[in-house]
């Protein structure tokens, strides 16, 4: 960002070291100009007339910084190529007071640009060509002094059109500079987005399209396009999810169909609950479709999730999809407590087993990759009766069996897991007894409660 | 012999290791044979804690072990199916086998 504030800045040097510091060569006289003037010899009105002529910029929302970087590369090839030029005459190094340049608005950023572009070229003549060189190199924006100085003397007719070409140069660089605008991405200008984007459909979404589709002036499509990367890398996050947990929700149903002991759970979204974890009190049917939607999506207490981004996008695009996630719309059973607690209860078993440290919310995606491990599934009914696969059936059979019950190396890892890391949250959260009560207990039954020194 | 925080702290662990039991859908009988071959954990004291869980989580517990009947129930029948389906196999595949 700009060191150097707008106002008025007599001391040469001392912008120069500021612009050093900040990198933002803007205003950078170097040292190496020792001309004694001062502000009042700047004609900054010559200044602005001048530039005036040539294009005029739209005032967009510019990160000063980004366009200072613009300038300098600009400036800077400006100037390499130019040192051999003209010899300007001291007038035209007096250093103008960058401030004009220096202000940060997006009117000026153009004027600035050429300044410097100018006083690159103007510079190199006028100092030594090594220091110019030097200058120029670093700080392109040395040349701004020249190059303001110059504006103010009328000799420079080679100079002007060599401004107004640097100008234009600069001007179209400017407005490319821009693409590196902040722009707020508010929900509904993500909606207007993730619209245009529907509307060109995901894969024919063209930065180019969207931004006329949207019709919003402030965005240019670089934004646009910086957007679309994350959308896109976003949705299929999203999908992969969904994909994982279609195939859990299948792999249910076949059991439903199966099993029919159990009409508690005739719908196949049972396993898309899991994630909602344990709240003791249900949540209502009706709502619920929407929220579970969105909920596995939402790691319960996970740091990283984007709480505010997570129900705008995936119901936005999933849900204009229609039916494809099966997921989706059934309700959860009637019996409640039961439709939540159960698969909750097995949706944590794959926790231990794959060696994670307890999560109190698991994730359909992170819990259920390969939903028929074999050994490893606590409930039986995820062996899919595929009823194509009857040839292999006597090793799922048999797998089928060991399925039952956790096997004891996973318990005992996860046993491990907790003795090791005591630190880790509760997997469950449930309340936790009171100790006085547990002491109390315990001395009833005649044991001392002191960790034992040996099993 | 134990003061009071490491008591707390031990509870606290019993605590834990039952909720990851819990997890691994166990039963009270379960957890404490795990806790006491895997923890080194007196099966009194995982029982007692267990108990003093289950009074203060009622309606956790009273869920979860209705949660188990039914898990066994459908395991058995799951199990049945099975059966049923690996005889049918069986019969089907030695008819592949001789033909």
């Amino acid at each position: 960002m700009l060191a150097v504030s707008p106002a008025l800045c007599p001391d040469i040097e001392e912008r120069a070291g500021v612009a050093g510091d900040a990198g933002m060569e803007v205003v950078g006289m170097s040292s190496d100009m020792e001309f004694d003037f001062s502000v009042d010899d700047i004609d900054f009105g010559d200044f602005f007339l001048r530039l005036e002529d040539g294009d005029v910029l739209p005032d967009l929302e510019v990160d000063p910084a980004e366009i200072f970087t613009d300038f300098e590369a600009i400036a800077t090839s400006g100037g390499e190529g130019v040192q051999d030029q003209e010899v300007p005459t001291v007038e035209l190094l007096a250093p103008t007071e960058d401030v004009g340049v220096v202000d940060p608005c997006g009117d000026v950023v153009g004027e600035e640009n050429a300044a410097f572009s100018e006083a690159g070229e103007e510079k190199g003549g006028c100092n030594h060509d090594e220091d110019a060189a030097e200058a120029n190199a670093d700080d392109g924006a040395d040349g701004a002094a020249a190059a303001e100085a110059k504006s103010s003397s009328p000799s420079s007719t080679t100079s002007s059109s060599q401004e107004a070409e640097s100008r234009h140069k600069s001007s179209s660089k400017s407005s490319q500079g821009k693409k590196k605008a902040k722009v707020d991405w508010t929900p509904e200008l993500h909606r207007r987005f993730v619209q245009a984007v529907e509307q060109l459909g995901i894969d024919k979404a063209v930065p180019s399209r969207i931004l006329e589709i949207m019709g919003i002036d402030s965005l240019t499509r670089h934004n646009i396009a910086s957007h679309l990367q994350k959308y896109r890398s976003h949705r299929k996050h999203m999908i992969a999810r969904e994909v994982e947990a279609a195939s859990w929700t299948q792999r249910r149903q076949i059991y439903a169909a199966g099993g029919g002991a159990v009409a508690k759970r005739p719908e196949s979204n049972v396993w898309a609950v899991p994630t909602i974890g344990f709240p003791p009190p249900p949540p209502p049917p009706h709502p619920a479709p929407i929220q579970h939607f969105g909920r596995p999506l939402h790691v319960w207490g996970h740091p990283t999730m984007d709480s505010s981004r997570v129900p705008m996008w995936p119901p936005r695009h999933l849900v204009p999809r229609g039916p494809a996630p099966p997921w989706v719309p059934p309700p959860p059973s009637p019996s409640d407590p039961a439709f939540w607690h159960h698969p909750y209860m097995r949706g944590p078993g794959h926790v231990p087993t794959q060696g994670t440290p307890c999560m109190a919310m698991p994730m359909p995606a992170a819990r259920f990759p390969a939903p028929p491990v074999p050994g490893l599934v606590p409930c039986p009914m995820y062996r899919p009766l595929t009823p194509q696969a009857l040839a292999s059936k006597n090793q799922q059979d048999a797998q089928l069996q060991l399925q039952v019950q956790p096997t004891s190396e996973s318990i005992d890892a996860a046993i491990g897991d907790v003795l090791s890391k005591p630190w880790l949250p509760l997997p469950l959260g449930l309340k936790p007894p009171s100790v006085d009560s547990v002491m109390g207990e315990l001395q009833r039954q005649g044991v001392a409660n002191v960790p034992p020194a040996c099993g | 012999m134990g003061d009071s925080s490491s008591s707390a702290s031990y509870i606290r662990m019993v605590h834990h290791l039952i909720e990851k039991c819990i997890c691994f859908n166990l039963n009270k009988e379960e957890c404490m044979e795990a806790l006491e071959k895997h923890a080194n954990i007196n099966p009194v004291v995982t029982s007692t804690v267990w108990k003093e869980l289950e009074k203060e989580n009622k309606e956790f517990f009273e869920t979860y072990n209705k949660d188990r009947a039914e898990r066994n129930i459908e395991a058995e029948t799951m199990q049945r199916i099975q059966k049923m389906l690996s005889d049918a196999a069986a019969s089907k595949g030695s008819d592949d086998d001789e033909s």
